[in-house]
């Protein structure tokens, strides 16, 4: 994947995987937009969920309330701790809430129905929110969506072993693989929150 | 490539906000009562303890316009404590946005036991129903933050939210969770049908005959004892052409949802009228005259409505009879659940 040049838009979620000082683990979480785009995003904002950590196949560590509102606006959401030292050569996490989470009423911390990220007419999170302008209509896509068959949470899997490692979202390529002419809003559950959904879900990656 | 790095390291504050959370020391417990023969509620009070404090606060939200935009209509302007909490007299409910003007404000009681809520099933759990009517569905967020900041603006209402959550800074979670233990309590249970049932009463032969005619007619749907098999059904009624409402399929946009509309509660049905999802009913008669002339025999009518229903005019009265057994005086009068003046004036702000 090569990208011309980063916009404004660099968020580093760094991950300290310890508790004591001496060996922490970053993970810094990073969407890219592209100038050539000629996208202004106004607002980003996701959850990434139920951080794990795998060696050799194996679960090694959990992270427990594992949930991380990333916004772009709001540079201390993209820094926070996993407390946790341990040996790893894969880090999962979702993109979105599970469905328990959908559906177990008021919640607190990041979770709060006053972050922006809930929907009062139709009960469940927002999983992930873009708003913004491209050349030619205005762009909002709330994804999101607990209800078989439309979920919409995904899985993510990447493999490293790095102790400071940058978690990239490729937004770019999010907008390219999209027709905005057509698609340019979503606001509800169904079939298109879930595609665009999967879409995403395939355009994180890490630097090596 | 460019990339900046933020380490901010929140573990004291976060131990000392689980701290304080979980430090209850003043608040006084509270259970609810039902009857023995009931199942357990679905609502799970773990997870939102009842108490007195918890309550109180939640009642005066409850009757406090500060929930609206312009601070002009409260909870209670739409369900009114005497007449079951519904809005009587209107068919469909006014009030602050389009959303809310297409439907019957539907009573509220026995919310614990509910599986989901409004009319479409919109709204998965309790606490995160009033998220609908105190905000507009494309700007949600705006809304509740104002709410919060109105309410922490409020000296007596931060009081209240540290007596009953040890929290003076409001959070949406604690404001919902409130509501939600106000309405939790509002719970009816003390029909004469109810003291049938105990056998502490009996029914007269009229209501005993309406009792048969509704276990044969009505029951596969108003079951009891919550009469509601808390299910989505197609009823039979006509679609209104102005208001277009399919009920759950705008939910699930599953087409075998189509003119679906959760099976509304029977209890106290003598003071929630008018009926059905859009008000189109006003009294038992007009509901009679549906069940058994009015079925439009759609694609998702409900199996049991399949074979028509049939009551003589003497029946209807004896179904009736049956049916009034179900008002819940102690529930409808309950001074527990009126406007709590005490809480309002006790205020020099
Ligand atoms: C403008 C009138 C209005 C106001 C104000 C209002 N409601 Fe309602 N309420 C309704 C209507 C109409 C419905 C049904 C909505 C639907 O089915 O889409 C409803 C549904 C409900 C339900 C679901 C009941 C069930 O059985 O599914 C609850 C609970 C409720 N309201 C509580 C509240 C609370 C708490 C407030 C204040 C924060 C409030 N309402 C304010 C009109 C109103
Ligand atoms: C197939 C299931 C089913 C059966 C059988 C059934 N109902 Fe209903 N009932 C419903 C549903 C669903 C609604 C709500 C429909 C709507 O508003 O769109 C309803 C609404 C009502 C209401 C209005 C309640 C309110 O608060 O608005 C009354 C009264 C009622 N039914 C009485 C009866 C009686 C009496 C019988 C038996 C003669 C009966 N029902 C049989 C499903 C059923």
């Amino acid at each position: 994947m090569k990208f011309l040049f980063v916009v404004s838009c660099l968020l580093n979620a760094h991950i300290l995987m310890s508790q004591e000082e001496t060996s922490p683990i970053q993970v810094n979480i990073s969407p890219k937009i592209s100038a050539k785009d000629a996208i202004t995003i106004d607002n980003l904002k996701f959850y990434l969920t139920n951080f794990s950590l795998v060696k050799s196949g194996e679960t090694v560590w959990k992270e427990t309330n594992s949930y991380h509102l990333i916004d772009i606006s709001k540079p201390s959401s993209l820094s926070f701790n996993l407390a946790t030292k341990i040996d790893f050569d894969e880090i999962h996490f979702s993109l979105g809430t599970d469905s328990l989470t959908n559906i177990s009423g008021a919640m607190g911390g990041d979770l709060d129905p006053t972050k922006g990220m809930y929907w009062a007419w139709n009960s469940g999170y927002i999983n992930f929110k873009l708003e913004g302008k491209s050349k030619s209509t205005s762009l909002e896509f709330h994804l999101g969506g607990y209800a078989p068959p439309y979920q919409t949470v995904q899985k993510i899997k990447l493999k490293t072993t790095k102790n400071d490692l940058t978690i990239f979202l490729n937004v770019s390529e999010f907008l390219n693989q999209i027709d905005l002419t057509k698609q340019h809003k979503i606001m509800s559950p169904g079939k298109e929150a879930q595609r665009l959904s999967k879409i995403l879900s395939t355009l994180f990656y890490v630097n090596e | 490539m460019l990339m900046s790095k933020n380490n901010i390291i929140a573990f004291l504050s976060i131990f000392a906000f689980f701290g304080l959370a979980m430090y209850f020391p003043f608040t006084t417990p509270v259970k609810i009562n039902y009857p023995k023969s009931w199942p357990k509620p679905v609502y799970d009070f773990n997870k939102n303890p009842l108490t007195q404090e918890g309550i109180d606060l939640g009642r005066k939200l409850f009757y406090d316009p500060i929930l609206s935009k312009d601070s002009s209509i409260s909870c209670s302007n739409c369900h009114l404590s005497y007449t079951a909490f519904t809005h009587v007299d209107h068919a469909l409910s006014h009030g602050v946005n389009d959303s809310i003007g297409t439907r019957n404000s539907p009573s509220l009681m026995n919310l614990a036991w509910h599986t989901s809520f409004m009319w479409d099933g919109a709204v998965n759990h309790l606490d995160v129903q009033a998220l609908a009517p105190i905000s507009h569905p494309a700007e949600m967020a705006e809304d509740i933050n104002n709410v919060i900041k109105k309410l922490q603006n409020s000296t007596s209402y931060s009081g209240m939210f540290y007596n009953a959550f040890k929290d003076s800074s409001i959070t949406g979670e604690h404001l919902l969770k409130a509501i939600s233990q106000f309405e939790l309590t509002l719970i009816s249970s003390n029909s004469k049908y109810d003291s049938v049932m105990q056998k502490t009463s009996s029914f007269t032969p009229q209501e005993e005959n309406g009792y048969k005619l509704y276990k044969k007619n009505c029951a596969s749907c108003h079951i009891e004892p919550f009469f509601t098999n808390n299910q989505f059904e197609n009823n039979g009624l006509f679609i209104d052409s102005l208001l277009n409402d399919y009920g759950r399929y705008g939910i699930t946009k599953n087409p075998n949802d189509s003119l679906k509309f959760k099976v509304p509660t029977l209890r106290n049905i003598e003071f929630s009228y008018p009926y059905m999802h859009d008000g189109r009913f006003n009294n038992l008669s007009e509901v009679f005259k549906h069940y058994t002339k009015g079925i439009n025999k759609s694609k998702t009518l409900s199996t049991h409505l399949k074979t028509p229903i049939v009551l003589s005019s003497n029946e209807k009265v004896d179904l009736t009879a049956f049916l009034l057994t179900l008002t819940d005086k102690n529930y409808l009068f309950n001074k527990n659940y009126g406007f709590p003046r005490a809480l309002f004036f006790s205020e020099n702000e």
